[in-house]
């Protein structure tokens, strides 16, 4: 599986020699409508699920029930005969393993949904059961069967710094805890899959991906076929969240069965199969040794932490998060278990990082009797254009109305318990290499072509945006073209990095089509090229003649502006800040806790279009409410099946969960365009935490904060008041 | 005529409450003790149908369509996979997320728990029957100006709630509007942009 690393470039970048982002822009920085919004609200929109092709088959996954087993023996000859059906594929051999309820063990396609189930059933598979690991606590045993090749564990190397001994020798105040989070899943509304077609050797699939030129590379390799073969398309697509980077299984198994059928097919995974197989955020466990000094400097960290990715994946996390331990030392162990393999997820390791160090941060406050702002204002780095924190966690405290928060537990009667709370996040971002084509057409509309995509955060608007802007004209004129591998190469939208990559390869492509067309005019204008300039819809001449955007294109005769660009540097930068602070209710009768309000101070660099910016970050707070409050893969621990794999006990929040949040976005153009998918998914959970904690006066030290840990916590705490 | 275990027979309709008792037999008689209006209930109950596809007809935004499906196929797969009208979303497929919202004679159902069968002689209305051509229905323009959308997969499904919310309440507070639009979900959490063009459509006529 691919990940989407964090990408780290320089904070500022030297300004573009030929095409710096514009001084006074006409469009960036705006609010503009997204441009795909009319087709997605009227249901035209056809993402991947809603393609259907002339004598289109639907296929379906046969998955093991097992937790881990071996296929003794696999008989599809039933399926084979079964009504409608048109293709079968064994995707697993007789004595080849499965390793987690999901496990793809074969599949088929028919000519309808219903015919395509119905065979799934008459694939009689004879497992061997084997001894499998359900969670942690069972692979972790010393006695637990060895299920993993080399180890249920893998036990990484220490990362120290400084003086570990020195550093608890100067702490007044030793906390000592052990912290943890859960395993979400992503939850993409359009499940993975895609519909595949062959036309001889060529492949065109319709996939649900966030990466068209990774899917076309994975399906080549997987099929063995040229590159030059395989066409990926994604006009729309419902959701990956890091989940969706290549074809995978489900879309290898679909090709070969359109081949083995010689019709297209469809194979869209239902939801159980999305829960199960398709990638999940690792859980994070984290035994913590921290020390303070009488002043509140933190003075030294001592970690082991542990988590699970799944079956045989790893489950890193940044730790500590943002603040300064000056002496400090941390050993990861990833712990395999039989379940679906973990993926990247909206700002992968950050926030199972942060939640354990802000919660820890606000036990270390609380020992030195400091204020949590004053305490992080004293522990944060120095204050640089990606490390803003000093600057947004009094701009946030403003926000919320942080002077009226009380000392940890709501004193007022009654069961109703108020607090505030507040976290930190960074991210990396930066661009990348993309690649674009423009054409400047004789009739004045222009064509932008990018083999990125829109996975919902606006990538088709910031195109036509960027272009409009770059040759002053309005946006309607522009057709932005994307999502589709017969288009210049861009990278996965992952990472936070769509953006910075896409923006630069654009304002440079569509600055040398303008370039190209000045050099074509110019004569007719009576001027050198370099006198010419673009804005408010007109090309003008320095000191002269003025003609009409329109007009100025009839003057290319009958032959289109036509040029490629690229990425360049000096447009982009990488590392983002921002401060969440959030307000809550909590029921010490019930357990049950409602957040009332999260502010936001957030950076991201130059803003491209403020409204879809301000979406996204609704967005990750959102996320963040979620994987406080509500979500949480959950297996059994006898069997290894996950108890949950629907969307009515996997609970994710509904409209009457959302609490008021207001955003307060900091604009720095002079960084260049960053990215902003994952920063603000990051510190919403731990802001929520640190507020039960201000409104009980006890430490949740697990998410997400359910009802029952709410209520056992104040249990502990010697009941309530 | 084939007769069924429950004593119907294949044409409902020629069926006399005298034959229907004699098939029921005593047995059931004295355990379920049917009244009159029981009996004549079932005895008009829709006659079983399939397994294999079976003809029915679909009055979908005003338009009748004429298909055969199986017994089992539910509305929003009907629509989707037979009638190539894919705009109505199927998500968690098990009634809990609302992607599949359609109006059903004036209320808001999900149709992947409403058979196609079951919505025979109903008027259906999915998300594509809302625009008139390229004009966007009040709702579908309020969701596209305060960016009540993002990956859009979600979105028809809490377009057609809020159509069916205002065509009840044109003017609802917005605890009414939070109350109403709880049955659908969101992943990508537009909900900020999605309660506020609820609160602003304006001129969806009252249903």
């Amino acid at each position: 599986m691919r990940q989407v690393p964090e990408v780290q470039a320089a904070a500022r970048p030297q300004k573009h020699e030929k095409y710096p982002w514009p001084e006074k822009p006409a469009l960036i920085g705006t609010e503009v409508k997204r441009i795909d919004g009319p087709e997605k609200a009227s249901g035209r929109a056809r993402y991947a699920y809603d393609i259907k092709r002339p004598g289109m088959l639907y296929a379906k996954i046969l998955r093991s029930p097992h937790a881990h087993a071996r296929i003794v023996s696999l008989d599809a000859s039933a399926a084979e005969k079964a009504p409608g059906v048109r293709a079968v594929l064994p995707w697993r051999k007789a004595g080849e393993k499965v390793v987690y309820q999901g496990d793809e063990v074969a599949a088929v396609a028919a000519v309808t949904e219903e015919q395509a189930l119905d065979a799934l059933r008459l694939i009689k598979v004879q497992y061997e059961p084997l001894p499998h690991l359900a969670n942690v606590e069972q692979a972790m045993r010393a006695e637990a069967p060895l299920v993993f090749e080399g180890g249920n564990v893998k036990v990484g190397a220490a990362e120290e710094n400084g003086d570990l001994a020195a550093g608890f020798k100067a702490a007044a105040h030793i906390v000592e805890n052990t912290y943890n989070t859960q395993v979400q899943t992503h939850v993409s509304l359009e499940t993975h899959g895609c519909v595949c077609e062959w036309q001889g050797e060529n492949l065109t699939a319709w996939v649900s991906t966030q990466a068209v030129h990774g899917t076309r590379e994975g399906f080549a390799k997987a099929l063995n076929i040229p590159m030059n073969n395989v066409r990926v398309i994604t006009e729309y697509m419902g959701g990956g969240f890091g989940s969706k980077f290549g074809p995978d299984v489900q879309g290898i198994i679909c090709a070969q069965l359109a081949k083995k059928a010689a019709a297209p097919v469809h194979l869209l995974l239902d939801r159980k199969e999305e829960h199960l197989a398709t990638g999940n955020r690792p859980s994070a466990y984290a035994r913590i040794k921290a020390g303070v000094s009488a002043d509140g400097q933190v003075t030294a960290f001592d970690a082991e932490t542990w988590g699970t990715g799944g079956a045989g994946a790893g489950s890193g996390f940044p730790l500590p998060y943002i603040y300064q331990f000056p002496n400090r030392r941390r050993v990861h162990k990833d712990v395999y278990i039989n379940a679906g393999q973990q993926r990247a997820m909206r700002a992968p390791g950050h926030p199972q990082g942060c939640f354990i160090t802000e919660v820890l941060m606000d036990e270390l406050a609380d020992r030195v009797r400091m204020d949590p702002v004053q305490f992080r204002l004293k522990n944060l780095p120095d204050e640089a254009p990606n490390a803003m924190w000093k600057s947004y966690f009094p701009m946030a405290a403003e926000m919320i109305g942080w002077s009226r928060r009380h000392p940890t537990g709501d004193p007022s009667p009654g069961p109703i318990k108020r607090g505030l709370g507040c976290a930190a996040n960074r991210w990396g971002g930066a661009g990348r290499g993309t690649r674009a084509h423009c054409e400047i057409n004789p009739d004045g509309t222009v064509i932008m072509r990018t083999g990125t995509q829109d996975i919902g955060t606006g990538t088709r608007t910031i195109v036509a945006m960027v272009t409009a802007e770059t040759l002053g004209i309005p946006m309607d004129l522009v057709t932005p073209q994307i999502g589709d591998s017969n288009y210049p190469f861009s990278g996965g939208s992952g990472g936070s990095t769509t953006c910075a990559s896409v923006s630069p390869a654009i304002r440079v492509t569509a600055g040398k089509a303008r370039d190209a067309l000045f050099a074509r005019i110019a004569p007719q204008l009576g001027a050198a090229p370099e006198a010419l300039s673009a804005g408010n819809g007109r090309i003008s001449a320095q000191g002269g003649k003025s003609v009409a955007w329109k007009d100025a294109c009839k003057m290319l005769g009958t032959e289109p502006v036509s040029v490629d660009g690229e990425w360049e540097a000096g447009l982009s930068a990488s590392g983002t800040s921002g401060v969440q602070m959030s307000e809550v209710e909590v029921d010490i009768e019930t357990g049950i806790t409602r957040v009332r309000r999260i502010v936001c101070v957030q950076d991201m660099g130059l803003v491209v279009d403020a409204k879809t910016a301000k979406t996204q970050i609704y967005g990750g707070i959102i996320g963040g409410v979620n994987y406080a409050l509500f979500e949480e893969r959950l297996l059994d621990r006898n069997t290894a099946q996950m108890v949950n794999p629907d969307m009515e006990f996997y609970l994710i929040g509904a409209l009457s969960d959302i609490p008021q949040i207001d955003v307060r976005i900091v604009n720095q153009p002079d960084r260049g365009v960053i990215g902003i998918g994952e920063p603000p998914a990051i510190s919403t959970a731990a802001a929520i935490a640190n507020a039960v904690r201000n409104a009980t006066g006890v430490t949740i030290r697990s998410l997400p904060l359910t009802p029952d840990k709410v209520l056992a916590a104040l249990e502990r705490a010697g009941g309530t008041n | 005529m084939a007769k069924n275990d429950q004593g119907g027979t294949d044409d409902a309709g020629t069926v006399s409450r005298r034959d229907f008792f004699k098939t029921v037999g005593v047995g059931s008689l004295a355990t379920s003790v049917l009244t009159a209006e029981d009996a004549e209930a079932q005895a008009t109950a829709p006659r079983a149908v399939g397994p294999g596809d079976v003809p029915i007809r679909l009055r979908i935004n005003g338009r009748e369509h004429a298909l055969n499906v199986e017994p089992r196929v539910t509305l929003l797969d009907a629509v989707r996979n037979r009638l190539d009208l894919t705009g109505t979303k199927r998500v968690c497929d098990r009634g809990s997320c609302g992607a599949c919202t359609m109006i059903v004679d004036g209320r808001a159902i999900y149709s992947c728990s409403t058979l196609a069968i079951e919505a025979q002689g109903k008027n259906i209305r999915t998300i594509e029957g809302l625009a008139s051509g390229t004009v966007l229905h009040p709702v579908q323009q309020a969701f596209c100006d305060t960016d009540g959308l993002m990956c859009g997969f979600c979105t028809p499904g809490f377009v057609v709630a809020t159509v069916a919310l205002l065509e009840k309440i044109p003017n609802p507070t917005p605890e009414q509007a939070r109350k109403h639009l709880d049955g659908n979900i969101c992943r990508c959490g537009t909900y900020v942009g999605v309660l506020e063009a609820a609160l602003n459509a304006k001129g969806v006529a009252r249903g």
